[in-house]
Parts: structure tokens; C-alpha cells; sequence
């Protein structure tokens, strides 16, 4: 067999990464009736044949409600990072060529989110915005976009000092004109990569808030749920209702990380040089 | 090559020194239980867990809730003027005799004289009379508008002027600890100093409290010297146990597979009802709450509901078979009305939806003039039981053709959309003033019906009414039966059935082996402080 070059192995995982949170995503919305249905003469079964995963307390089949778990955790994920990802270009950009003013009044902003604790902030939003689904979209939204913004200002910045657009600049062309056409473009690959990273943050930080019960509601199967409910169980020897569920969501925070990292190879070869 | 086997070496090293570390540690666990076991060879104390939930937020004192309010149970660090025997009736501690006058509107009371303090001083009337007004004032936990005053005529005679007859009185005065006047402050609730069968020697917020025995106990000398209550929740109380370190650990339906050594599993029935409200009138809204439910309403849909839950089915599945079926919020209770039981039956429950106009649609879900029969029922978050008999009733009842979704909701906003929504609610108490707050209509609150859930029948309030007018007690127990059924109209199957009873919920306890915790009676809802109201009469098999 040929030994494949790098880039095809970097292509070989994301193709793998993407494959594995499709199938968790369709399977997870297809199975979403089974997941809530209960049966309660077929409560507590360990692992087995007719049940992968084993049951919980209530005779929920405990892999229905890992993957519908994680697929509504993906959903919220993609969800939030990308209105956070968009919050962070639009004021990346803004404070980068808006002026002294508006710069600072961003910065300003940025720093202060960046001062209060991710969870705590998180936690202020939802229960705020009355807890649930739309609760914990808006909290992970408007809690991501800091780090990126600051990323994609220090960029823009660097940029307005490069040749090609002060040349722009002199020859008259408009702002939006340079942004459209110089800066969006070289800004692109960043952006993504930043994007795929938000993932997994905001993956973790809807469990961790639905685990501490400010999130989605006890009877929805999200991953933070079924985290918090199997802990009340661990005790009894009831393994099954932690391990599984745990494992998927570190699989999946992995596997988005993977893929952030292979994009990041594709797209800007240059920023990987050992 | 040779780096690479030091370094093997070395990780080989730490995996034994670690390895042999535990071991030890182990060993001297050990070694420290043994130590453990011998200290409680005196066996005349306990360590007793409760819920974190038990623990009295504002101490002990009577007038912020202690040994009253929703989970009744005896204060222990002070005596009452009354208490309920086993069956539930009313005896004498504190009073010699008690009577009320033909109004019923005077309540005088006799106690005895040879009572004292902890703190060396008597008890006197005027320290009963203090109590109760102190409670009236500041108690929010407890409802005290039926006393207009209580006064000291002598010193063992106490009066209560009331405002209107209330013939249940002395299960009130069975909930109220007596305080003394003179060492009463506002940080009562930490320091308690009472005149009952034990005294609070150390409370640890959030941990534990300790009580010890008083030596001078006017009553029967408690067998049991020294109680510890711990505070945690169910799964800590489980490895509490599996450790050894409880001598009683509370425990649920859930855990009560668990076989542990060293300990039995003791069930105590209890009167801690789960079910849950039927909005029984058409939607209205006022102030933004909306209140009642167009399905719901309909009484044949409450009576098809009442008859199409198979009880036993759920008590086994749900409760591991640890419950008793309810079908009142008083079941074996003096005042109960066994008129209210009902057989399950689904064929008929079908019948009477198909004959009110509810017709099987194509999904197997009935319809009536475009009315669903369908509505959420509403659990509150984190309390699995309440979750899995929510889950089950929705399951049963699609079989009847009714689609129920559940929700968890917090308490923030549970009480509300229970006006319109079926709520799993818990209650039981040693108090037929239950019954009143459940079906008794209350004026100028929401729509002027019953608190909780829409629902207003005149002559149930009438009833009740009565009951609470009557100057005796058996007088009263005869009313309170009659609101629940008097042949006619009332709460049950063939009345109006605006409340679906399912169960009342064992209390569960691992029991060290060689621990008698005595003849217990039926208990409240809570599962805390209960336990313990005969703690003095516990003992140890030697």
C-alpha cells in the first residue's frame, strides 16, 4: 500500500470527523419518539443484546437518548457558534476600521465579557431569556464571540497596515470596497477555523449549563440531562447510564476539534509549520 | 536503550509504592471503623440522615415553620399543648384538659404545672399565651387567621379567642412547640430552649445537629441519649450506609433493590399522597394566568381518567411496589371517606369518553368539536418520582385514548400554569384542614375558586364550612366525609373528581441491624423530620 502524504491523512480525518457527527445528527432526529418513550417493566437492564447502551430509570433505551442527546447538543452548538462567529466578524471588523472611538468602545465590551466567567455569564443569559431551548442558544451565542472578535481585530489591523490595501486606500476606493474585496477574503480561512473551534466550547458549555439545571428542561434528552440524572445512580453500580453518554460527548468535542485542526492544515497550510 | 528501561524501572517503582499506599490507607480505614463500631456499643445513640431539604432554613423556632407548615412533625426540642396518637386522634401532653365553648369561638385550655424549661425556669401559661401570638404575628408558614388572640388567665389556664370557629384546633395546637417569653429573641431559631425530650446541643448549617436527651423531662425518661441528623441527599445517604457510618439512612423506591449489610430496609406508610389536578372550568384569563382547561373540564373526561389508571401497575413499576393506591389526599385518615376508592377499569373508562362525544381520531387520539384530548402534565424538576408517575400516566392513559405530554418545570412558575395544567403536586398532612385547602373555594384570590386548581362546588365548601363550625371532633370527622361524598355530590368518582389520586409514597429507611425505631405512625408528606418523632422511644437490641 502507498503510504498516504499528509494531506491526504488531514483530508482522511476530516472526511471521517464530518462523517461521524452526519451520522449522529440523522440518526439522532430520526430516533427522536424513542428517545422519549418509557417503559417502565424494562427499567434498569445493563448493557445488552437488545439494548446496546442498557436503560435508565424510567425504561428509556439509553442509545436513542445519547444520540438524540448529542444531535440536539450539535444543533445547539452549530446554532450558537455561528450567530457567536458572526457577532465576532461583524465587531472584529468594526473595531478594526471604524476608528479610535468605535475601537475602543469594542475593546471596551470585549474585555468586560471576557471578564466574567464563560459559566456564569452563560447561566445569567439563559435563565434570564427563561431557561429551555432558546435560552441556552442565546447564552452560548452571546457568550463565544470575544476571543474570536479579538482575533479577527488584531487581524484587520495588521492588515490596514499591509501595501496592497493602503495602495487601495490611496486610490480612492471606498471602505466597504476594501473590506468586501481585501479583507474578507484573507480573513476567511481564520474565520472558519474559529468557527469550527467555537464547536466544541459551545457543545460543552450547553451540557455543563443543562447539567447544572439551568438549561433544557428534565424530561428533553439532552446530554447534560442524561449526565445529571445518571449520577444519582453511580453509586448502585449503574455504570452504563454515565459512561456511555460521557464518552460520545468527549468523542464528539474531539472529533470537532480534529476537524477544526484539519481545516485550519487545508486552508492555511502556512500556520502549521513544525 | 538503557534510558528507556531506568525509566520503566522507575514507573514500576511509583505503580508499587502507590499501589501499596492504598492498601495501607485502606487498612487504616479499616481500623478506623472498628474503632467506630466499639465507640457505638453503648447503643443508646443514633445517627439519622435527612434530606438537605429538612433542615430548617430559619432554625428552630415554631414561628418560622419548625415542626409545622407543609411537613408536620413533632419539634422534639419543645412540647406542644397536644399530640396525635398512632391512629391519628388527639391526646394530652403539655394540657391536662381542653374544652370550647358552644360558638366555638373560645378555646380554653388547662396545662400541667410541673413542667420547666431547660434553662431551670417553668412553664407557664403566659409563655403559651406568648407563643401563639408570636406566632400569629410573624409565622408565614402556618395559617393563624383563625386566632384572633391567646390569653394567660392564670398560670395553667390559656384561652384562644378566635375568629371563627375552627373545630380542628387541636391538631393545630399538636404542631406548635411552647417557647419561653423570657429567652425568646430573634435568634431563637439558633439557640432553641425548650421544655421537650431533647435539647439542641450543636447544629452544624448545612451538615448536621446534635440533640441530647433532657435529663429533666417531665414525660417518660428517652431511651435514646444523643441524636445525629445528617443532611444529604439520597445517593450520599446510600454510601453513608454502604460505609457503615448511619445508623438510619433514608433512602427511595429507586436504591431499594440495594442489598446492604449490616442493615434492613424498612418501609413506613405514609399519607405523602402523589397526584395531580383536573382545571375543572372552561380557559379564562385574568391578570395574565390563564385558568382552567377546555379539555379537562369536561367531567366525564375526569371520571374516564380517575377509573383508566391502573394503580397497582404503577405502585409496582414506579415504586418498586413500596406504596399504597390513593384515592383521596387522606387516605387512613379519621376524616377519610372510603366512598372516594374506585376500581380500575378501562373498558369503561372508554364508554364514558365515547359516550361524552370524545371519538377516537385516526391517530388513536380522541376529539370533541375540534377539543384534543391532550394536555401537558407538569412535574417539577428533579424529583424522579414525580417524573416516572408522570411518564406512566401518560403512558396508561394513551391507551384510553388521551395524549399526555409531561414537562418539567421549576416551582417559580409551576403554581401558575397549574391553573390551567395538570400538576404531579405531593401533600398528606395530620390535618383535615388538607382537604380545605385543596377544594375549599377562596374569595377574591384568581377566579374565586379553590387555590390551587380551578374548582368550586357549593355544597363541598358548605360542608366544610360546617366541619370547621362543629363544636366536636367526631361531629367533625362525619362533615369532612360528607364534603369528600354525602351520597349526592361531592369530590370522588361520581361527583366532580377535580383531583386524580395515585399513591402515597412509603418512606423508605436502611435500618441498622438490632435498631428498633419503635411503632411509627402513618407519616406526612416529607420525608425528613417524621422518623424521628418517636426517637426517645427507640432502642438498641443487646
Amino acid at each position: 500500500m502507498k503510504r498516504w502524504n499528509r494531506r491526504q491523512r488531514v483530508l482522511a480525518g476530516l472526511i471521517l470527523s464530518v462523517t461521524f457527527l452526519a451520522v449522529v445528527c440523522i440518526a439522532g432526529s430520526l430516533c427522536t419518539q424513542q428517545a422519549l418513550t418509557t417503559d417502565l417493566s424494562q427499567k434498569n437492564i445493563a448493557p445488552g443484546a437488545e439494548h446496546i447502551f442498557g436503560t435508565d430509570w424510567l425504561g428509556r433505551d439509553m442509545l436513542m437518548r445519547t444520540l438524540k442527546g448529542l444531535s440536539l447538543s450539535i444543533l445547539i452548538g452549530i446554532l450558537a457558534a455561528a450567530v457567536s462567529a458572526v457577532i465576532a466578524l461583524v465587531l472584529g471588523v468594526a473595531s478594526a476600521t471604524l476608528g479610535k472611538t468605535v475601537d475602543s468602545v469594542i475593546t471596551f465590551v470585549i474585555d468586560l465579557v471576557m471578564g466574567i466567567p464563560h459559566m456564569l455569564l452563560l447561566i445569567l443569559i439563559s435563565v434570564a431569556m427563561g431557561k429551555g431551548l432558546t435560552g441556552v442558544i442565546v447564552g452560548v451565542a452571546l457568550s463565544h464571540w470575544p476571543s474570536l472578535a479579538r482575533l479577527i481585530r488584531a487581524e484587520v489591523i495588521q492588515l490596514k497596515e499591509s501595501p496592497y490595501i493602503q495602495i487601495s486606500e490611496r486610490l480612492g476606493k471606498s471602505k466597504w470596497y476594501i473590506v468586501k474585496k481585501h479583507m474578507l477574503p484573507h480573513l476567511l480561512p481564520q474565520f472558519i477555523v474559529g468557527l469550527i473551534l467555537l464547536f466544541p466550547h459551545a457543545i460543552l458549555h450547553e451540557s455543563s449549563i443543562t447539567f447544572l439545571g439551568f438549561g433544557l428542561s428534565t424530561e428533553q434528552p439532552a446530554i447534560g440531562i442524561v449526565l445529571s440524572e445518571s449520577m444519582q445512580y453511580l453509586a448502585m453500580g449503574r455504570w452504563w447510564l454515565a459512561l456511555f453518554p460521557g464518552i460520545f460527548l468527549v468523542a464528539t468535542v474531539a472529533v470537532f476539534y480534529v476537524m477544526g485542526q484539519s481545516v485550519r492544515k487545508l486552508i492555511d497550510p502556512g500556520s502549521v509549520h513544525e | 536503550m538503557k534510558k528507556r528501561l531506568i525509566s520503566i524501572l522507575c514507573c514500576a517503582a511509583l505503580a508499587v509504592s502507590m499501589i501499596s499506599t492504598t492498601v495501607s490507607a485502606a487498612e487504616n480505614e479499616d481500623a478506623s471503623e472498628n474503632v467506630s463500631e466499639q465507640g457505638t456499643t453503648e447503643k443508646d445513640e443514633v445517627v439519622v440522615t435527612m434530606p438537605p431539604t429538612s433542615e430548617p432554613a430559619s432554625g428552630f423556632d415554631p414561628a418560622y415553620g419548625w415542626g409545622a407548615g407543609e411537613h408536620v412533625h413533632e419539634p422534639l426540642i419543645q412540647s406542644t399543648l397536644t399530640v396525635t396518637t398512632a391512629d391519628l386522634q388527639i391526646a394530652n401532653d403539655l394540657a391536662t384538659e381542653y374544652s370550647v365553648s358552644d360558638d366555638g369561638l373560645t378555646w380554653t385550655v388547662k396545662i400541667r404545672d410541673d413542667v420547666k424549661f431547660t434553662d431551670g425556669e417553668p412553664l407557664t401559661a403566659s409563655d403559651v399565651a406568648f407563643t401563639y401570638n408570636n406566632c400569629k404575628e410573624k409565622s408565614t408558614v402556618n395559617d393563624f387567621t383563625m386566632l384572633e388572640e391567646a390569653v394567660a388567665v392564670d398560670d395553667t389556664t390559656v384561652e384562644f379567642h378566635m375568629t371563627r370557629p375552627f373545630s380542628i384546633w387541636p391538631y393545630t395546637m399538636a404542631t406548635v412547640g411552647i417557647v419561653p417569653e423570657h429567652a425568646y429573641d430573634e435568634n431563637y431559631g439558633q439557640n432553641p430552649i425548650g421544655s421537650g425530650r431533647y435539647i439542641m446541643k450543636q447544629w452544624d448549617k448545612g451538615q448536621q445537629v446534635i440533640f441530647e436527651a433532657n435529663p429533666d423531662y417531665y414525660g417518660e425518661e428517652p431511651k435514646i441519649k444523643r441524636l445525629t441528623v445528617l443532611f444529604m441527599e439520597e445517593d450520599a445517604a446510600l454510601i453513608a450506609a454502604m460505609a457503615g457510618q448511619v445508623d438510619v439512612a433514608h433512602t427511595a423506591a429507586s436504591y431499594s433493590e440495594e442489598v446492604l449489610d449490616g442493615y434492613n430496609l424498612v418501609s413506613v406508610q405514609s399519607v405523602d399522597n402523589r397526584g395531580f389536578n383536573l382545571p375543572a372550568c372552561d380557559p379564562v384569563e385574568q391578570d395574565g394566568i390563564t385558568y382552567g382547561n377546555a379539555f379537562t373540564s369536561d367531567v366525564n373526561v375526569r371520571r374516564a381518567i380517575n377509573i383508566g389508571i391502573d394503580r397497582e401497575e404503577m405502585i409496582q413499576n414506579v415504586l418498586n411496589g413500596y406504596g399504597t393506591a390513593a384515592y383521596s389526599i387522606c387516605d387512613q385518615m379519621p376524616w377519610y371517606n372510603e366512598e372516594s376508592e374506585v376500581e380500575y377499569d378501562q373498558e369503561e373508562a372508554k364508554r364514558l369518553l365515547d359516550e361524552a362525544g370524545w371519538v377516537e381520531g385516526d391517530d388513536g387520539i380522541r376529539e370533541k368539536d375540534g377539543v384534543r384530548a391532550a394536555f401537558t402534565l407538569l412535574f417539577s424538576t428533579g424529583d424522579s418520582v414525580r417524573q416516572a408517575l408522570a411518564e406512566d400516566t401518560a403512558n396508561q392513559l394513551r391507551e384510553i385514548g388521551i395524549e399526555v405530554t409531561t414537562e418539567g418545570v421549576g416551582w417559580d412558575t409551576a403554581y401558575d400554569r397549574a391553573q390551567s395544567e395538570p400538576l404531579m403536586w405531593g401533600w398528606g398532612a395530620h390535618t383535615p384542614m388538607e382537604l380545605y385547602n385543596i377544594y375549599h373555594t377562596v374569595e377574591g384570590s384568581g377566579i374565586g375558586q379553590a387555590t390551587y386548581s380551578p374548582y368550586a362546588n357549593e355544597t363541598v365548601d358548605q360542608y366544610m364550612d360546617e366541619a370547621l363550625a362543629a363544636t366536636d371532633l367526631e361531629e367533625s370527622y362525619e362533615l369532612w366525609k360528607k364534603a369528600q361524598w354525602d351520597g349526592t355530590t361531592g369530590v370522588t368518582q361520581e361527583g366532580d373528581i377535580p383531583w386524580i389520586w395515585l399513591c402515597n409514597v412509603d418512606h423508605l429507611y436502611f435500618v441498622r441491624d438490632g435498631l428498633n425505631i419503635g411503632e411509627q405512625k402513618i407519616h406526612p408528606h416529607g420525608h425528613g423530620w417524621s422518623i424521628v418523632n418517636n426517637v426517645d422511644q427507640w432502642s438498641w437490641e443487646s
